[in-house]
């Protein structure tokens, strides 16, 4: 290479990052905390991140996956992270309880996504029959809600074993345990692989009355406060991204497969479409993706009061914020 | 190349036994998944695999050798100023009985997802075994040689890098090689706290899908990757410390 072409290459060189710094100045840098690993569970945040959605709204977004270890809640709380998809309802309370300084600006999951699952040629067919039993749940949330379905089926808590379910659904498909818990697009489809669909009897909360709302989109006190115009983007790009997402579900997988690649695509696919459904059901038919509906939550908020989960009543207008999606034309909301 | 060629000969038989014994014990794959099962899934996503390998070995690189330069560094202040050693040491040895996997929500806030936040971990486990061994290392020159040297009037930095450094090396690399593994471990665990890329996001990832033949080819890379870099360190040894290599 000669002299010129070193300087060529120089001047551009220099030249080069001014471009885009030049852009990147009206881009607000901002990061989303997962709930959990890289899965098709988030599929339409990464859809808008590819498709430039977030950059289109002024933000320049990185995902953060999450993990066993992490709490959503203290990440955005502390500021390390400033959005959050976090557990539910469920961990918006004990948050809020906390004085966490945090607000609940969309809902993912209209319906609980979990159910509780029995063999179909066992001894339990109704709830009444879990007297006796060997439950396994996770004992952030689930472990209430069963308590409450059980509770109106005349059980009391000594009546069955309650145990925290591990990572896996092992000891029930051997046999060791009577009743296991499984969200609808994860570990209900490692049961149908391995054991079969017929073969399993679903009890479903919402059946009885139980709804709780999963998988909130949270943001501090003080961003919700201070950069309302990033929240109300960050909002209508998720939702450009996820309407993408559940329209071309092919897409969807294939954009989250691009990011985890050992992930197994059948499962990917399962994932989306329930996860999917769980967006549109309820109240979101009518009210458009993530919306923040009041009743359902006031409703799920006084379950936990009246079962001691929390210690006393929350101001739930302080914790959750429907009117950032109330600014979004419903037409833009629909799935 | 003997030696080599038998420790081919070492993994090969490992690998059929593994194979073999799947087969026809009829092992069910979601205890143990067949080797060549394993194999095929990388094959499936080089990428991915290859690209959580590189990331993972540099964040246990530069732990590792943040670890050493510090713990060397500290075995020397302390063997120079016992006052300090008696102030820090106890202090160190506490922050080391605090399991590491309590760190990491505080690693994570501090540093975020960055390649950083893993070499911290990796870090903390390398540099106390390096402080600690430095210091015995020091401490077992023969006092008497440091005499004879100072009585040809041989300087305090001389007596340092010409008798007590290379007579602490042994001991130095006794640490060192823990210290290949231990760093791993930090890295690994680093990247169970919510991170893109790596051989411990793999595993995680493959744990929570309950996919076992992803957990065992993410193990197998971890595997390649633990056992070659204690190799290089091992390697590094028989080198520098040639006079006395405990191998």
């Amino acid at each position: 290479m000669n002299r010129r072409h070193l300087l060529t290459g120089l001047g551009a060189a220099l030249a080069l990052p001014a471009i885009p710094r030049a852009g990147a100045q009206t881009l607000t840098r901002a990061t989303l905390r997962l709930k959990w690993l890289t899965q098709t569970q988030f599929a339409g945040f990464y859809v808008a991140v590819q498709k430039g959605y977030y950059r289109e709204a002024g933000i320049d977004l990185t995902i953060n996956p999450g993990g066993p270890n992490l709490l959503t809640e203290n990440l955005v709380a502390s500021g390390a992270d400033t959005f959050g998809l976090s557990g539910g309802t469920d961990s918006v309370f004990a948050a809020r309880e906390r004085s966490l300084p945090i607000v609940c600006t969309g809902v993912m999951h209209q319906q609980t996504p979990f159910v509780f699952v029995a063999r179909a040629d066992g001894p339990i067919r109704t709830l009444a029959d879990f007297r006796g039993k060997t439950i396994t749940t996770w004992f952030t949330g689930a472990n209430f809600v069963l308590l409450g379905m059980l509770a109106e089926a005349g059980l009391r808590p000594t009546d069955f074993t309650m145990q925290p379910q591990q990572v896996s659904v092992t000891p029930f498909v051997d046999g060791q345990i009577d009743v296991v818990t499984a969200t609808r697009y994860n570990e209900f489809y490692t049961l149908m692989t391995r054991m079969g669909r017929d073969k399993l009897r679903v009890f479903v909360p919402d059946d009885h009355g139980i709804t709780f709302p999963r998988d909130t989109v949270i943001v501090s006190e003080q961003t919700a406060r201070d950069k309302p115009d990033m929240v109300k983007g960050f909002m209508q790009a998720s939702i450009r991204g996820w309407r993408d997402a559940l329209r071309d579900q092919k897409l969807g997988v294939d954009t989250v497969m691009a990011v985890a690649p050992t992930l197994a695509r059948p499962h990917q696919e399962f994932m989306l479409e329930e996860a999917g459904k769980l967006m549109v059901a309820g109240p979101a038919a009518t009210n458009g993706l993530f919306w923040v509906d009041m009743p359902t939550i006031q409703k799920a908020h006084d379950f936990f009061l009246r079962n001691g989960v929390i210690k006393a009543p929350l101001d739930l207008a302080a914790a959750y914020k429907p009117d950032v999606l109330a600014g979004i034309p419903l037409a833009d909301r629909m799935a | 190349m003997k030696a080599s060629l038998r420790l081919a000969g070492g993994l090969l038989l490992a690998g059929l036994i593994w194979e073999g014994a799947v087969v026809v014990f009829g092992i069910r794959q979601s205890t143990l998944p067949r080797l060549t099962e394993v194999l095929a899934a990388i094959a499936a996503t080089p990428g991915a695999y290859w690209s959580g390998f590189l990331r993972t070995a540099i964040e246990t690189l530069i732990g590792f050798a943040a670890g050493t330069v510090v713990g060397v560094a500290n075995g020397l202040i302390f063997f120079r100023a016992p006052i300090l050693r008696d102030m820090l040491l106890p202090i160190f040895v506490v922050s080391q009985t605090i399991p590491v996997i309590a760190f990491g929500a505080l690693v994570v806030m501090w540093f975020g997802n960055t390649l950083m936040a893993k070499a911290v971990i990796a870090f903390y486990l390398t540099f106390f075994p390096v402080t600690v061994n430095t210091l015995l290392g020091l401490h077992s020159v023969d006092p008497r040689q440091v005499a004879l040297l100072r009585s040809f009037g041989a300087t305090g930095r001389q007596i340092l890098f010409r008798l007590q450094l290379p007579m602490a090396l042994p001991q130095i690399f006794v640490a060192l090689r823990l210290g290949a593994s231990l760093s791993l471990v930090g890295a690994i665990v680093g990247e169970w706290f919510g991170d893109t890329t790596g051989i411990g996001v793999l595993l995680l990832q493959a744990m929570y899908n309950e996919n076992v033949i992803a957990v065992w080819a993410a193990i197998l890379c971890a595997a390649v990757l633990g056992t070659g870099f204690y190799a290089l360190v091992a390697l590094a040894e028989r080198r520098i410390v040639f006079w006395g290599a405990e191998q």
